[in-house]
């Protein structure tokens, strides 16, 4: 059975299928957890917190992430576009979903690099 | 793995991958390298000057004419500023630079060659002094009224204190701050100044916290060094998250400015329009603009 991850809090709880993330991005103190389904949840964690959930409870199924910066942790498995002149990175399952966010230059780069060598 | 703090905003990692993350790609290294050498050089170029400097001061001394008058120091520019250096004869315009902040990309717009004002009411597209123009002080929902003290031209239009920031235009300087109670407000009614009122963003190099939570594109009117410029997100950012990048840009003092899809514009060099926002014609008679003119 696939790896669920957990974040739970004191109050509650969210169990979510690796699969179903598109990505978490920083948002001060806490994080949006965008979903495939197009819901958004705010979670009451630092992005540095949910990555070591990410590591701690998936162990290598975890590397579908990818920690882009300070403030973005996406699916790679959504990865449809990248754009380093325009710092533009599009996460879409070309069919349902959507999603542009910006990174640096620099990390595009290295994105574009990784893709590429893996690809190989 | 390496700890979150350690990753910066070049940088990429894969989660739960104990293998090597990307490396630094080749350019990087050869940037390093390349780097390295030009401080090598630029110590050995440094060690030479200052031998040189010794060998003619002595030969200063023995000199029995007056010496000779020291060329002239060459003007070296503040490194501090972002803005490039103009000739003051240069006809006016606004430098756009982008930049990016903590992911957050930014538009910087500093104005040369050229005085602000405030404007009140619809702006004349036709008028080519403008160089740059954007909203200001933010208009009521209920009665339409100007939010906050404002004084056009002397003349005081509106009065009170629901924002902290302000900013000042008296004499042609211009002063941004936070206060509750600001002496140039009564300053500006007498020498036929201008004030408004906004949120403050950042407060002597301090981010100031504001309630709104909600993302949009952000717009700020900046003093970094003594040097005014605009600032606007190029991507919904919340109020925190601008005024830490404008902290982390070096702005000592900065205030709110409408965003969202408020409209303006700036003039390059080149003499085009760049506009931002959308055009409204129906906009309450009650909008206000801060406005840059060429000089």
């Amino acid at each position: 059975m696939t790896k669920q991850l957990i974040i739970a809090t004191s109050n509650d709880l969210v169990r979510i299928a690796p699969v179903r993330i598109v990505y978490i991005s920083s948002d001060g103190n806490y994080s949006m957890l965008v979903q495939a389904d197009g819901e958004t949840r705010m979670l009451s964690f630092q992005l540095g917190q949910i990555e070591k959930m990410i590591a701690s409870q998936l162990g290598s199924e975890g590397n579908i992430f990818i920690r882009i910066g300070k403030s973005l942790i996406i699916n790679r498995s959504y990865i449809y576009y990248i754009n380093m002149p325009k710092q533009k990175l599009v996460l879409s399952d070309v069919a349902t979903f959507n999603h542009t966010v910006t990174a640096s230059r620099e990390a595009l780069k290295q994105l574009k690099e990784l893709l590429e060598k893996e690809a190989k | 793995m390496k700890e979150d703090k350690e990753i910066r905003d070049d940088e990429i990692r894969i989660i739960g991958n104990e293998s090597p993350t990307p490396q630094p790609s080749a350019r990087r290294l050869w940037r390093w390298v390349a780097g390295g050498l030009a401080a090598v050089v630029l110590i050995i170029v440094l060690v030479l000057a200052v031998r040189s400097g010794r060998e003619a001061a002595q030969s200063d001394a023995e000199t029995y004419f007056d010496p000779q008058p020291a060329p002239p120091v060459t003007e070296v520019r503040a490194p501090q500023q972002l803005g490039q250096a103009v000739d003051s004869l240069v006809r006016g315009f606004t430098e756009m630079r982008d930049t990016t902040i903590n992911d957050i990309p930014l538009r910087i717009y500093i104005p040369h060659n050229a005085e602000m004002a405030l404007h009140v009411g619809r702006l004349d597209k036709c008028d080519t002094t403008i160089v740059y123009a954007a909203q200001a002080a933010d208009i009521r929902r209920d009665n339409r009224k100007i939010v906050g003290a404002f004084v056009l031209k002397g003349e005081p239009l509106a009065w009170g204190l629901s924002k902290k920031g302000y900013c000042a235009i008296i004499d042609g300087k211009i002063t941004v701050g936070v206060a509750a109670n600001s002496p140039l407000f009564e300053e500006a009614t007498e020498r036929d100044g201008y004030f408004f009122r906004q949120y403050a963003l950042v407060d002597n190099g301090q981010l100031v916290e504001n309630e709104p939570k909600n993302k949009s594109i952000r717009r700020s009117l900046c003093d970094r060094n003594g040097e005014i410029m605009m600032i606007e997100t190029l991507s919904a950012e919340s109020f925190h998250d601008f005024a830490q990048a404008l902290v982390d840009l070096g702005a000592d003092h900065a205030i709110y400015l409408v965003g969202s899809t408020s409209y303006g514009w700036a003039v390059d060099g080149e003499g085009v329009r760049h506009e931002f926002g959308v055009e409204n014609p129906r906009m309450p008679r009650n909008t206000s603009y801060i406005v840059w003119r060429r000089e």
